[in-house]
Formats: C-alpha cells, structure tokens, sequence
C-alpha cells in the first residue's frame, strides 16, 4: 500500500471536530441529561414518593431502562466475541463501535439501579447486608464483571491505535495527547506486544461470553424467581438472552448508519455490512419472536385464573396497544424490511434497527410493570390509584436523562477516539492486497 | 318554552356563583367517633381499662389511630384521672389502674370508668363509659383431666358466687385459644362453679417439660367486664423447639448460604476474576515492554 493511501485512510478514520450538528446533538443530550440529574436530586429530597411508582407496581421505567440497557449491552459480546470466534471477520470494523455501546450501556445499567432503590446509600447497604442466595448479588456481581470484561475488550484493540493518535495530536491538542499517552504510550508494534495483546483479545473474547449469557439469564432470573403472573416461566433465561441480541443488533445498525453519514465512512463500513448486519437481525428477530411465542402462547392456551387477567390485559386490555406496538415494531416489520436485499441497504437498514429498539424498550416495559398490576394475592381495600401506573415527570425525565447519558459516552468516545479500528483496517487492506 | 330554558340555566348559574364562595370558605366537617370502653381484670392481680377508637369510613367502622384519650373512675372530672394514652394504629389504648387511684378503687364495689377523647382537628369529641361490679375468676382442676372456673362478685365484707355467668375454658395456643371440650362455653351453678372434662389428644404439644397454659375467660359480661384467669398444667407432651435460623438454606439469612451454592460462586468468582486480573498483569507487561523498547 503507498504511504500516500495509507495517510488518507488515517486521515479519514482519525476522531473529527464536531460540525454543527453534532454541536447541537450534544446541546440537546446535555439538556435532556441535565434535566434527568436535576430531576434526581428532587427525588433524592423529597423521596420516591416523586414517583408514580406504589405499593403494587413498585417496578416502573427505572427497571425497564435497566433491563433495556442490560439487554443492548450484550452487543459487545455478540460482534466481539461470537462473530470473531466463529471466524467472521466482515463484523471486525464493527467490534469499537459494538464494545462502546455495551461499556455505556452497562454504566448507566448500574446507576438506574441506584435511582430506583431510592436512597443511594442502599446500594452500598447491599454490599454489606447482601445474600448469596439472592439474585440481585448475582446481577450486582456480573454486571460489575461485564463492565470491566467489556472496557478491557474496548482498550486492548485501542493500544495499536493509540501511537497514531499521539502523533495526530502532538501540538494540536495538548490535553488530548496527555490522554493518548497515558492511556497507551508505552504501545510499540513490536511482535511481542502484539502476542500478548491477540491473546488477551482471545482470552477476553472467550470470556465474556459466559458472563454475557449469564448477565441475562441473571437479570431474568429477578423476574423468574418471583412467582407472579408473567414471571413464573422457566422459558425466561433464553427469552431475554435472544431479546437482548436482537436490541443490540438494532442500535449497531443505527449507529452504524449514524456513524457512517456523519464521519463520512461510506469507504470503511460499507453496504455489504449493513447486509450482514441485517441478515444477523433477521435472524435474531425470527428467534426472539419464537420464544416470544413460547412466553404467551403456553399460558394462554391454558388460561389460568391467575394469568388470565395479565395476559389479556397484554392482548385486548389496559396494555394492548403498546404490546402489539412491541411485538409489530421489534420484530414484525423489522424482518419484512430486513428479509429482503433491498431492505437491507444502509437507509432501510437503519429503519429497521430504530424500530427493533425503540419495540424493545416497550417490550421491557411491558415485562415489567404490567405483572406487578396482577398480584397472586391482591391487597384488601386496594386505594385506586394503585391499580394503575403511569410515570410522572420526574420518572420520565431521569429515565430518558439515562437514556442521553448513554449517547454521551458514545458520543464523546467518538470525538475523543476513533469509532473504526485505525491498525487493524490498515492490516486488513494490505493483508487483503497481498492475497 | 326558549324562554324558560334561558331562564332556567341562568338561575343554575348564577346559584353556582353564589354557592361557590360559600363552599370556598366552608370548613370541612369533623367526623364523629364511635369510643367503646372495656374494664379487664386479667389473673386476678391486673386490672386495666381498654378503650378502642373507630369511625366510619364509606359505611364501614375503621379503628382510627393518634386519638388522645383521658381516662377517670368514677367521673370525668381532673381529681378522678387514671391517665391520658394515645391509641394505636388499632384504634386501642389502654391505662392500667395506678396506685394513686387505690383509695377511690376500694371505695366501692361496683366501679364507673369513664373515657373522654381530646380534642381533635377532624373529630368531634367523644366520650363513653362502663360501669362494673368487682368480681374474681378462679381456674382449679380436680383429679384426672378436669378443670373447674368460679367466679364471685365482691360482696361488703368479702366474696360471694355468681350463678349464670358463661365462662370459656380453653388451652392457651399462639394467637387464640383452643377449647378444652365440646362446648363453646360453660355455665356456673348456684354455687358459682362449673366444670369441663380436659377432652383434648394427650399429645398435645406442650413446652420443653410438657406443660400447657388453661385459660379461663369472662368475656364482655355487662355486670363484670372481661375477668381471665391462667393455670400451668403438666398435660402436654415436652417439646423441644429446635431454631431452623442458621441452618444453611436458600431462604436462610446472610451468611448461612448452602455450601454447595458458596462453592459455586465463589469457584466462578475466582475463575472470571483471576482471569481479570491475568489481564490486567498483562497490561502491566505490556508497559514493560514498552519502556524497555524505548530505552533501547
């Protein structure tokens, strides 16, 4: 490869100054954001009373945005580890972009558990006072894992990058050089190094997957291990693990999309990605709705008293529009889109990832809270008003102030470092040249 | 008929308009309490004074909690207090007969209680009494399996039987009693006295030597209040209460986790996070390796 062509591709891939939009992306995340944490400590004042959360559903958006985000982490797991050790390398330029999206995501996983507990002071009581038995031990315990398994996935494939980014931003940018060169200025490219990096990426790639599977099936397992309608299921473990490869899948297709237009990296995540990418989603989607036929279609067939009220609360009650929203928009319309070649070019593409994850944040909302309506044992003289739950202000604007701090940490990696692998598209291109 | 409709709905809302001042400045109407009061004497050695305290909330009565209440003998009047108490989330408080109330309590033999709520901001006051006459209720038993409960009222100069009174003869259990035979209650005769065949298993669980609490009870009798009296009987068999807390279990607290589940966590624990910390080593390595590089 000439040196000429070897310069413009670091050029093109080299973190870019924000042009007006993404000036006003990050005005408008900030503003959300704010707004969220402003909301929090109106709530760390006056309490969870702020809430509309109650005796009955004491489980609201706050455990929804937990399980949503829990769910769209296990992309990083999904494109670095699963595709990288079933020899897959279309997915490689991908592996940045998937293992921010899981570092964020798990982040802001573990801070809305403290805003839903109330008082922050509990999560450290848990520590303390906690159970092993108890599955919220476990969740703690694997998603502390998974977010360290995570960042050293995210940093080993970074120190290649680091020394050209050093180089980049000597002079120009003073604070950004002091971070590079901390971060990796010990980075060579000498084989040795390499050695020891290939096999921590190796040995990483192994492990996260276990950790991955087991962060679901955890997480799930809060639910499962309470018998109430919608939750006694043994079905749970492998129904949040597929739900949770098919959100990440979507938000890689849009942040590919988002990514690819705004750095204008149409030479680097190209239309063949979107078509891989897309057909992985239709067949996540396909597996999630089979195990969501399982979920619903085995209870309601034998229709117990119990499960009677949840369940057509879900199909033709109180909750029958957002569930055939979620059920239509994570998996029905994104197959019809995706099944097909043209379906599958970047704009269509992106479509379709927006609605498989804007689908399954509704379908974990609907988990949540509709079964925690329909106790097994109602409470006597049951004031109104706890019957029924929608969230106030304040829960709105901390959940979707979670929701743009995870785009934050997106966004800011990207201003900061670069979104595709500098080294290793070099070594591809010219790996791909020789052969 | 326009007219009429026209006029109509003008007189409705000029009504409205003037109503809507007066239902501005209206306060809102206090709620009136229903005060029920009990005299206990409880072994013949407790005498005590129960007052509940309830309202009717949608067509139910509902025990209303954070009522002051004063308590008197004989009337309400300052000289005559037994004591102030605040009800509970129940809607009961209760004052014992203090020492100081001795003179006025030996005066009589029939005694008047009277209790007066305090005032409240949504409650009207309330007041209610109940007047009693001074009465034991003695608990024996007799060879084999039998029990006998006496009551007499007090007379001038000392003690004498009550026929006709129902009392209940039970074996004190967790949360309530279990009657001793068939019937639900027993009625003294001419000489005050009943008496009941102990019909229970002989297995009944007793403590760690085998005895079983008799329990003897007046209840709301209109000339007596609620006597009680308790006798230990070695009628049971031993029990030995062995505490399950610390056995190792899913459901047991911090600590006492099966030990099969500590191997498996923590075996997984070590595993994943020494493989972690392998990684972390090899950061280390790497910047070794580095430094060494550079200095070449």
């Amino acid at each position: 490869m000439e040196t000429s062509d070897k310069q413009q591709i670091i050029r093109d891939l080299l973190p870019q100054r924000f042009g007006r939009k993404g000036k006003i992306w990050v005005g408008i995340l900030l503003v959300v954001f704010i707004t969220g944490v402003i909301c929090y400590l109106r709530q760390l004042s006056q309490g969870l009373v702020v809430t509309a959360m109650r005796d009955y559903a004491s489980w609201g958006i706050y455990i929804s945005n937990f399980v949503f985000f829990v769910a769209i982490s296990l992309v990083g797991s999904l494109i670095t580890a699963v595709l990288r050790l079933t020899g897959v390398h279309w997915s490689t330029p991908l592996t940045r972009i998937a293992e921010i999206i899981a570092v964020a995501a798990i982040t802001f996983a573990a801070l809305i558990i403290i805003v839903d507990m109330g008082r922050p002071e509990r999560f450290y009581q848990l520590f303390v006072h906690g159970r092993l038995q108890s599955p919220i031990i476990w969740d703690v315990l694997v998603i502390t894992t998974y977010f360290f398994i995570s960042l050293l996935l995210l940093y080993f494939p970074l120190l290649p990058d680091i020394p050209i980014l050093m180089r980049f931003a000597k002079g120009v940018h003073n604070r950004r050089h002091k971070l590079y060169s901390f971060l990796g200025r010990f980075w060579t490219n000498s084989p040795a190094q390499e050695k020891i990096a290939a096999r921590s990426i190796a040995i990483l790639s192994v492990t996260i997957i276990p950790v991955a599977f087991a962060i679901h099936t955890v997480t799930s397992w809060l639910f499962a291990t309470t018998y109430r309608p919608g939750w006694d299921s043994t079905n749970f473990g492998a129904y949040f693990i597929s739900g949770a490869f098919l959100v990440g899948a979507g938000a890689v297709l849009v942040a590919m999309y988002v990514f690819r237009r705004a750095y204008h990296l149409e030479k680097y995540i190209t239309e063949l990605h979107f078509d891989r990418m897309g057909q992985v989603t239709v067949m996540l989607a396909l597996l999630y709705m089979y195990f969501n036929i399982n979920e619903f279609l085995v209870p309601a067939f034998k229709m117990q008293k119990a499960e009677q009220a949840h369940l057509m609360g879900l199909f033709t009650g109180e909750f029958a529009l957002p569930f055939w929203f979620a059920i239509l928009t994570a998996m029905v319309i994104p197959i019809l889109i995706l099944v097909f070649r043209v379906g599958r070019r970047p704009g269509p593409a992106m479509v379709a990832g927006c609605l498989v994850v804007v689908g399954s944040w509704f379908k974990r909302y609907l988990i949540v809270t509709p079964t925690l309506l329909h106790p097994f044992l109602p409470m006597h003289d049951v004031p109104a008003d706890y019957l029924h739950y929608f969230p106030t202000w304040d829960e709105w604007a901390i959940a979707m102030g979670s929701l743009a701090g995870v785009l934050l940490i997106i966004t800011f990696f990207a201003w900061i470092f670069p979104i595709l692998p500098i080294q290793e598209t070099l070594s591809s291109i010219e790996e791909h040249e020789t052969t | 008929m326009k007219q009429l409709k026209l006029l109509a709905a003008v007189s409705i809302l000029l009504a409205g308009a003037l109503t809507r001042p007066i239902a501005l400045n209206a306060q809102p109407a206090k709620k009136s309490l229903s005060l029920t009061v009990g005299y206990f004497n409880d072994n013949n050695a407790l005498q005590y004074v129960k007052a509940i305290v309830k309202t009717k909330v949608q067509g139910r009565f509902k025990p209303v909690a954070n009522i002051g209440l004063c308590f008197y003998i004989t009337a309400d009047s300052p000289a005559y207090l037994l004591g102030r108490a605040r009800t509970d989330e129940k809607g009961e408080a209760v004052v014992f007969i203090p020492p100081t109330a001795q003179a006025e309590w030996k005066r009589s033999i029939r005694q008047s209680f009277v209790v007066v709520s305090e005032g409240a901001d949504s409650f009207d006051a309330a007041k209610g009494n109940v007047d009693i006459t001074k009465a034991r209720l003695r608990l024996d038993t007799v060879a084999g399996r039998s029990v006998t409960a006496s009551v007499e009222e007090q007379t001038g100069s000392g003690w004498r039987p009550v026929k006709g009174v129902e009392v209940k003869i039970a074996v004190q259990r967790l949360n309530g009693g279990l009657n001793i035979g068939d019937a639900a209650a027993y009625t003294t005769d001419s000489t005050g006295t009943t008496s009941a065949a102990f019909k229970l298993d002989s297995t009944l669980p007793g403590d760690h030597a085998g005895n079983i609490v008799l329990v003897a009870s007046v209840q709301d009798n209109d000339s007596y209040g609620n006597l009680s009296a308790k006798r230990t009987v070695p009628w049971g068999i031993a029990t030995n209460y062995v505490s399950g807390f610390d056995r190792r279990s899913l459901f047991a607290r911090r600590g006492r986790s099966p030990l099969w589940l500590e191997w498996m966590a923590y075996s997984i624990i070590v595993v994943v996070w020494g493989t972690l910390f392998y990684l972390f080593a090899q950061i280390g390595k790497l910047r070794r390796l580095g430094s060494r590089t550079t200095s070449v």
